[in-house]
C-alpha cells in the first residue's frame, strides 16, 4: 500500500487545479512567452485563475521523475572524464530552473536499450516518462498504461514546441493521436533527410577527364573507368566501382538509390518492401515490379564486369565504410550525411580526395528518390501512473530553451552539459535547413559571428563555427575532413543537405505510403519472405539466370506477400492520414 | 548409526548448492510456459494467452526448417568430434614435450583465443579468407585459381568448424592435460622397468588413465547437438551461404527482427533441451552399462 | 636415462615444429590487434594495418591512460573475479565431494546429481532469470554477477570425475583413524587436487573475467559495469532494422571512428588474464600424483 505524502496530496491538487483552470483558458495562452526568469512565483500566480499556465513554471515543490536512458558516449571530446548520466548539468539546470529532479531507474549503452526495455517491461518497472520505439508504443498503447497528453501539450507547450509539432500540418501527432487522445510527443525528423544522393569522387573524375553522370548510361562509363583506368594514378589495378555491402537495402552503402534510378522503389531502408501508390489508387510493394528486374540484371552485368566488389556479399558497413576510407571505391549511393561521417576519414586521409553529391541518375536524365511520409525512430510518452504528466511537456520545452543562446555561456560540454544524455529532447524537424539558411546567411554577409538569437543558436554556431575553419584552413579544434564534414553535409549549397533542397523543390521524389507498424502478415512471415528476397537478390547478381527473379516474384506472393498487399491496402483505405 | 551421521554431513555438504541451484536454475524454469503461450512481456506469464503446441507448429512448419535443423546437426557434430580429437592430440604430444617453458609458451598460446570474443574474431578470420587475404595469397603462390572461400556452402561450414575448434581447442585440452597429471607416476615407472617405448606407454596407461574424462567430454558435449555455435555464424554468414550455414539460432534470431517473438523462441529453446537431455541420458545409461561407469 | 632412438628423435623434431606452427596461429590475432592500436587512426580506418603497425604512435594509449571508465570497470572486474571465483570454488569443492562418492557410500547421490545435471540443459530464458534476480533483491549489485552462477554445475561434474581419480584407500584409511568427512575433504582431498583446481580455478576466473552480458542486464548504470560489459559498449551495432539513422546517431558514428583507442582498450582488456594462465601453471606439475602423497 502506497501512502501519500503531505506535499504528494498538495501536488495532486494543485495540478488538477491547473488543468481544469488552463482547459477554460486555452485562447490566451497562445502568445505565451517562456520567462524562466520571473518563474520563482510561476504556482501561485498560476493558481489565479486569470493567467495561462506557463511553460517554463518552476514547481514550488520538487517534483521526482522517474526515467530510464539509453546513451551513447559523450560526443564532444571535452567532456569531463568519467562523467556518468547523472552528473549531466542538464539536470541540475533542470531543477534550478523547473524544480524538477530526474532518477534513473537505470541507464544503459543505447546498443542494449531494447533488450533491457524489455525486461523493465516483463517485470512490470516502467519509469513515469519513456522514450520509446514504435512497436513499443504499440505495446503500452494497447495495454493502457499511457497518459493522455492532450491537455499537457495544449496548455504547457511552448510556442517553440508548437511551431515544431506543426511543421509537417501535424501529420506526425496525429499519427500518435488515437480516439482524439494525443498519446506521445513524437521526435520526428523532416522525412526529406531521407532522400538518396549519389556521392562521387570529382577528382577522379577528373583525373579521367570524365564528366559528371546523369543518366544511368553515364553513370555505368564512369564506373567502369573507376574499375579499369586507375582513377587514383597510383600505377595499380586496386580500385572498384560502387560501394555495396552485404545487405541489399540498409540505411547506407546500399543499392536504395540504383534502383531507384530505374523507377524500381523496393524498400526504404529495411528488408520489407516500400508501398507506392500504383495506377489504380491502391498501394502495391515496389520489390516485385518489373522495373527490379531490369536493374538487378544491370546490377549482375556490374558484378561481372567488376564495378561490384566481388566479395560484397561478405562485407557489412564497417568494411564498406574501409574501402571508402582507402580510396578503394568512388561512388557511393547514400544521404546527406556523408561527408560527415565515413567521407571525412577519406578526406583526412587523402588530401586530394574531393567528393560531390548527384541527384540520382535515371534512365534518361536524374532520377526520383524514395522518401518516407514520416522519419521518427523515437517518441515520448508518459506513464499513466504518473502524477504530473505536463512535467514531460515542460522538460522538452526546457530542452528547447537551452538552445538559446543567453546559456552558451554555461553550457558547454566542458562543463558537463552533454545534451544527448538528456530526456525528452526534442529538436527542431527543421534543424538542418535552419542550419543551412543561416550559416549561408551570415557567410554571404561576411559576418564573424551568428547573430541568430533563439534556440537552434548552439546547433548554427557549431557548423558556423566548423565552416569557418574549414574554408580558412584551420584545424585547430578539428581535423580537415571533420570540419569539412560539417559543412558540405549541412552548409554547402552543393553538400549534402543543399542538393537535398534542391531535390525538395523540384519535387523529384516518390512517397512510402506505408509508415505504420509492421501487419501481422508481415510480422509471421516476414523473416522468410526476406530471407528468400536476400538469397534470390544477391544470387542473381553474383551470376544466377536473371528469370530467377519471376520466381522469386511469385514464392514472394504465395508465401504471404498477397496477404500482406491486402493487409496493407485495408489499413491504407481506413487509417491512412494521407 | 554411524553411517547415518556421516550421510548427514554429506547432506549438509550439499545445501548451499541445492538452494542457489533451486532459486536461480530452478526458479526460472517457471518461464518455460512461455513456450506454449503467445507470451507479451507487458503482460507477464500470468495474463499471456496460451496457446496449446502453436508455437511449436509454426516454428516446425517454417519451410526452411528442416534444411537448417540439419545443417545445425551437420556442423554441430563436426566440432563435437574435433573438439574432442584436436585437444587429445594436442595434449598427448605436449606431455611428449620435454622442455617445461616451451611446454608453458605453447599451452598458453594455444588458450589465447579463447579470450577473444567473435565480434573481435568473426572480422579477422574472414579477412584471411577473402580474395586478397593471405590464405589465397598462398594459392596463387602455388599456382592455384583463388577461391571465395566464405561465399561457398561447403568451405563456409569447414571455416566454421575450423575457426571454432581453434578459438575453443585450448579449454578441452587443459582439461585433458589436468587428467593426465592425475595419472599415477608409480605405473610409469613400472613400464619403463618393463622396457615399454614412449608408445607403448601412451597406448596402455595415458589414455586408459584418461578414459573417464574422456568419456565425460564426450558425453557431455553430445548435449551441445543442437548448438552449433551462434555468435560465431551470425558474424560470418551472408546470404550466399544461408543454403549451408543458416542454423537454428541463427534462424529463430531473425524471426523476431519484425518483432520480438518470444513465445516460438522459447518453443525452440524447449526442444533443444529435450533432444540434449535424451542424448546425455542415452549415453550416460549406455555408458554405465558398458563400462560400469557413471559421468556424474 | 638412456639415449634417444633415432625415431624419437624424429619424433620430437615433428612435435616441435608442429606445436610451433599452432603456437604463431594463437598468438597472430593479438600481434593483429596490438598492430592496430599503435598505427594512426586513419591507417586503421582504412584497413591497412596487418601484423605491423602503419604510422606508429601511442596516442592510443595514452588517451588509454586518461580513460577513467577504463579503470573504473576493471577495478569492478577484479573485485568481480576475486569474490566469484571463491565462492565458486567453494561450492563446487563441497559439492563435488559428496558426489564423489559410490551409491552404496551415499545412496542419495544419484537423485541430487540429476537434481544438478538437469539444469545444464534446462533453462528459463533471460525475461524470468531477470525476474527472480530482481525478486531476490540482487539487481544494481555486483552479487547478480556472481549469486545466480555461483553453482558452475559443468565444473562440478568435471571436479567429482577428478576426485574419483583419487584412490578410495586414502579417504577409507583416514575415515579408520577416525577423521570425519572434513578433515578427509579439507586434509586429503584439497592437497591432493590441486592441478585439478588450478584447471577449474583458471576457467571461473576466465569465466568471470570474460562475461559481460549479465552486466548489461542486471546492473543500473555504467559506473558499475565490469570490464568486458563496458568494453561491450564500444562496439556499438546499429539495429539493421532501422530504416534510417538519425543525426544524433550520425554523430555517434563520427566519434566510433576511433578505431585505435577501442582497439587498445581490447587489447588491454585480454592482457591481464592471458598473464593468469602462465601463472596457475605451476601447479599443473607432474608429481603431485597421488602416489607421491601416499609416503
Amino acid at each position: 500500500m502506497k501512502r501519500f505524502k503531505p506535499w504528494e496530496m498538495l501536488m495532486l491538487v494543485m495540478s488538477m487545479l491547473l488543468i481544469f483552470t488552463a482547459c477554460g483558458n486555452q485562447a490566451s495562452n497562445d502568445g505565451a512567452e517562456p520567462k524562466p526568469q520571473n518563474s520563482g512565483n510561476e504556482a501561485n500566480a498560476s493558481a489565479n485563475s486569470n493567467t495561462p499556465p506557463d511553460p517554463l513554471g518552476k514547481y514550488p515543490e520538487t517534483i521526482t521523475v522517474s526515467e530510464v536512458l539509453g546513451y551513447n558516449p559523450p560526443e564532444d571530446p571535452r567532456s569531463p572524464k568519467g562523467i556518468t548520466p547523472e552528473q549531466n548539468a542538464y539536470l541540475k539546470d533542470l531543477k534550478d530552473m523547473l524544480n524538477i529532479e530526474i532518477k534513473y531507474k537505470w541507464t544503459v549503452p543505447s546498443s542494449q536499450f531494447e533488450q533491457k526495455f524489455s525486461l523493465a517491461m516483463a517485470s512490470g518497472d516502467l519509469p513515469d516518462i519513456m522514450e520509446l520505439d514504435q512497436k513499443n508504443f504499440e505495446k503500452l498503447k494497447k495495454q493502457d498504461m499511457l497518459a493522455d497528453l492532450t491537455d499537457a501539450y495544449n496548455n504547457y507547450a511552448s510556442p517553440t514546441l508548437k511551431k515544431y509539432m506543426e511543421s509537417d500540418g501535424g501529420f506526425a501527432m496525429s499519427t500518435f493521436t488515437s480516439d482524439g487522445k494525443l498519446m506521445a510527443i513524437p521526435a520526428f525528423e523532416d522525412p526529406f533527410l531521407s532522400t538518396q544522393l549519389l556521392w562521387i569522387r570529382k577528382d577522379w573524375l577528373d583525373n579521367l577527364n570524365l564528366q559528371v553522370p546523369k543518366t544511368m548510361e553515364e553513370l555505368d562509363k564512369v564506373a567502369l573507368a573507376f574499375v579499369n583506368e586507375d582513377p587514383d594514378q597510383n600505377g595499380k589495378n586496386d580500385t572498384y566501382g560502387v560501394a555495396m555491402q552485404k545487405n541489399i537495402f540498409f540505411w547506407g552503402f546500399d543499392l536504395r538509390g540504383f534502383f531507384n534510378g530505374f523507377n524500381a522503389y523496393p524498400s526504404i531502408g529495411d528488408n520489407q518492401t516500400a508501398w507506392i501508390k500504383g495506377d489504380d489508387g491502391k498501394l502495391i510493394p515496389g520489390l516485385i515490379q518489373p522495373e527490379m528486374k531490369t536493374a538487378l540484371g544491370k546490377l549482375q552485368e556490374w558484378y561481372n564486369n567488376g564495378v561490384l566488389d566481388k566479395e560484397f556479399a561478405l562485407k557489412d558497413e564497417n568494411k564498406a565504410v574501409e574501402d571508402i576510407t582507402a580510396g578503394k571505391v568512388g561512388i557511393s549511393y547514400g544521404e546527406w550525411w556523408y561527408p560527415n561521417w565515413p567521407l571525412n576519414l577519406n578526406v583526412d586521409k587523402d588530401p586530394k580526395a574531393e567528393w560531390i553529391a548527384l541527384q540520382i541518375p535515371g534512365l534518361d536524365g536524374p532520377g526520383k528518390s524514395l522518401v518516407p511520409k514520416l522519419r521518427s525512430n523515437r517518441m515520448y510518452v508518459v506513464n499513466k501512473k504518473m502524477k504530473n504528466p505536463e512535467a514531460a511537456i515542460k522538460m522538452i520545452n526546457y530542452y528547447i530553451e537551452m538552445g538559446n543562446k543567453k546559456y552558451m555561456e554555461n553550457n558547454k560540454a566542458e562543463q558537463g552539459y552533454v545534451y544527448n544524455w538528456f530526456d525528452p529532447r526534442v529538436y527542431n524537424p527543421a534543424q538542418i535547413e535552419t542550419i543551412y539558411t543561416e550559416v549561408n546567411k551570415a557567410l554571404d554577409a561576411n559576418q564573424e559571428e551568428i547573430t541568430l538569437d533563439d534556440e537552434n543558436y548552439k546547433n548554427v554556431a557549431d557548423v558556423f563555427k566548423a565552416t569557418k575553419d574549414y574554408l580558412a584552413g584551420d584545424t585547430m579544434t578539428a581535423s580537415k575532413g571533420v570540419n569539412w564534414g560539417q559543412y558540405f553535409s549541412r552548409a554547402a549549397k552543393d553538400g549534402g543537405w543543399g542538393m537535398t533542397r534542391t531535390i525538395k523543390e523540384n519535387q523529384a521524389f516518390v512517397s512510402n505510403e506505408f509508415y505504420t507498424l509492421p501487419t501481422s502478415t508481415q510480422v509471421e512471415k516476414g523473416s522468410q519472405l526476406d530471407k528468400l528476397m536476400q538469397e534470390s537478390f544477391t544470387k542473381i547478381i553474383m551470376g544466377a539466370p536473371l528469370d530467377e527473379f519471376d520466381k522469386f516474384v511469385d514464392s514472394w506472393k504465395s508465401l504471404g506477400g498477397d496477404q500482406i498487399t491486402q493487409e496493407v491496402n485495408d489499413w491504407y483505405s481506413k487509417e491512412a492520414v494521407k | 548409526m554411524k553411517t547415518l551421521k556421516k550421510e548427514y554431513l554429506l547432506h549438509f555438504m550439499l545445501l548451499p548448492g541445492v538452494i542457489i541451484t533451486l532459486i536461480y536454475a530452478y526458479g526460472p524454469m517457471a518461464g518455460l510456459v512461455m513456450a506454449f503461450q503467445q507470451f507479451e512481456p507487458l503482460s507477464g506469464f500470468f495474463k499471456s494467452e496460451f496457446v496449446g503446441w502453436d508455437n511449436f507448429k509454426y516454428v516446425f512448419e517454417l519451410p526452411d526448417f528442416m534444411q537448417v535443423l540439419w545443417n545445425t546437426i551437420f556442423i554441430a557434430v563436426f566440432k563435437m568430434v574435433l573438439f574432442l580429437l584436436v585437444p587429445l592430440i594436442l595434449a598427448l604430444l605436449l606431455n611428449e614435450v620435454t622442455k617445461s617453458w616451451f611446454s608453458r609458451i605453447i599451452q598458453s598460446a594455444i588458450f589465447l583465443p579463447f579470450f577473444l570474443s567473435w565480434t573481435v574474431l568473426g572480422g579477422v578470420i574472414i579477412e584471411l579468407f577473402s580474395l586478397n587475404g593471405p590464405v589465397n595469397g598462398l594459392l596463387e603462390a602455388i599456382g592455384l585459381e583463388p577461391i571465395m572461400f566464405m561465399l561457398n556452402n561447403g568451405w563456409f561450414r569447414g571455416i566454421v568448424i575450423g575457426s571454432d575448434v581453434w578459438k575453443g581447442m585450448g579449454y578441452n585440452m587443459i582439461v585433458m592435460l589436468a587428467a593426465i597429471t592425475g595419472i599415477n607416476a608409480t605405473l610409469y615407472e613400472a613400464a619403463e622397468v618393463d622396457g615399454a617405448g614412449r608408445w607403448k606407454q601412451m597406448l596402455n596407461i595415458t589414455l586408459p588413465g584418461m578414459a573417464p574424462i574422456l568419456i565425460l567430454l564426450g558425453v557431455l558435449s553430445l548435449g551441445g547437438i543442437l548448438n552449433a555455435g551462434f555468435e560465431q555464424i551470425l558474424i560470418m554468414y551472408n546470404p550466399t551461404v544461408y543454403e549451408g550455414g543458416d542454423i537454428i539460432d541463427t534462424f529463430v534470431y531473425r524471426l523476431g527482427m519484425f518483432s520480438q517473438q518470444f513465445g516460438p523462441a522459447a518453443a525452440v529453446g524447449l526442444f533443444k533441451s529435450v533432444v540434449s537431455l535424451a542424448m546425455v541420458s542415452i549415453t550416460y545409461y549406455a555408458a554405465y552399462k558398458y563400462s560400469d561407469y557413471r559421468i556424474f | 636415462m638412456h639415449k634417444p632412438t633415432i625415431s624419437r628423435r624424429i619424433f620430437l623434431l615433428c612435435n616441435t615444429l608442429i606445436l610451433s606452427a599452432i603456437t604463431v596461429l594463437g598468438i597472430i590475432p593479438f600481434i593483429h590487434l596490438l598492430s592496430i592500436s599503435l598505427s594512426s587512426n586513419t591507417a586503421a580506418m582504412a584497413g591497412e594495418v596487418k601484423l605491423w603497425p602503419v604510422g606508429f604512435n601511442l596516442d592510443a594509449y595514452r588517451y588509454l591512460g586518461e580513460k577513467v571508465e577504463f579503470f573504473r570497470s576493471f577495478g569492478v572486474s577484479v573485485q568481480r573475479v576475486i569474490l566469484g571465483t571463491a565462492i565458486n570454488m567453494v561450492l563446487v569443492f563441497i559439492t563435488a565431494f559428496p558426489l564423489s562418492k559410490s551409491n552404496d557410500q551415499f545412496k542419495f547421490r544419484t537423485v541430487y546429481v540429476w537434481f544438478f545435471a538437469i539444469t545444464m540443459f534446462f533453462g528459463g530464458g533471460l525475461i524470468p532469470t531477470y525476474i527472480i534476480v530482481k525478486d531476490t533483491g540482487l539487481i544494481d549489485s555486483i552479487w547478480a554477477l556472481i549469486l545466480p552462477g555461483a553453482l558452475n554445475v559443468w565444473n562440478m561434474v568435471l571436479m567429482l570425475n577428478f576426485f574419483r581419480g583419487i584412490p578410495r584407500e586414502l579417504d577409507e584409511a583416514a575415515t579408520i583413524d577416525g577423521a570425519g568427512q572434513w578433515k578427509v575433504l579439507w586434509r586429503i582431498y584439497l592437497p591432493v587436487s590441486l592441478p585439478s583446481i588450478a584447471t577449474i580455478g583458471l576457467f571461473t576466473i576466465v569465466g568471470h573475467w570474460n562475461a559481460w552480458f549479465d552486466g548489461i542486464l542486471y546492473l543500473n548504470s555504467p559506473e558499475k559495469y565490469p570490464l568486458q560489459t563496458y568494453l561491450s559498449t564500444l562496439i556499438m551495432a546499429i539495429n539493421s532494422q532501422m530504416t534510417s539513422i538519425s543525426i544524433e546517431q550520425i554523430k555517434a558514428m563520427e566519434n566510433l571512428s576511433e578505431k585505435t583507442l577501442r582497439t587498445a582498450q581490447i587489447f588491454m582488456g585480454a592482457l591481464p588474464i592471458m598473464l593468469v594462465y602462465p601463472f596457475l601453471q605451476k601447479y599443473f606439475v607432474k608429481g603431485i600424483t597421488v602416489g607421491s602423497v601416499k609416503e
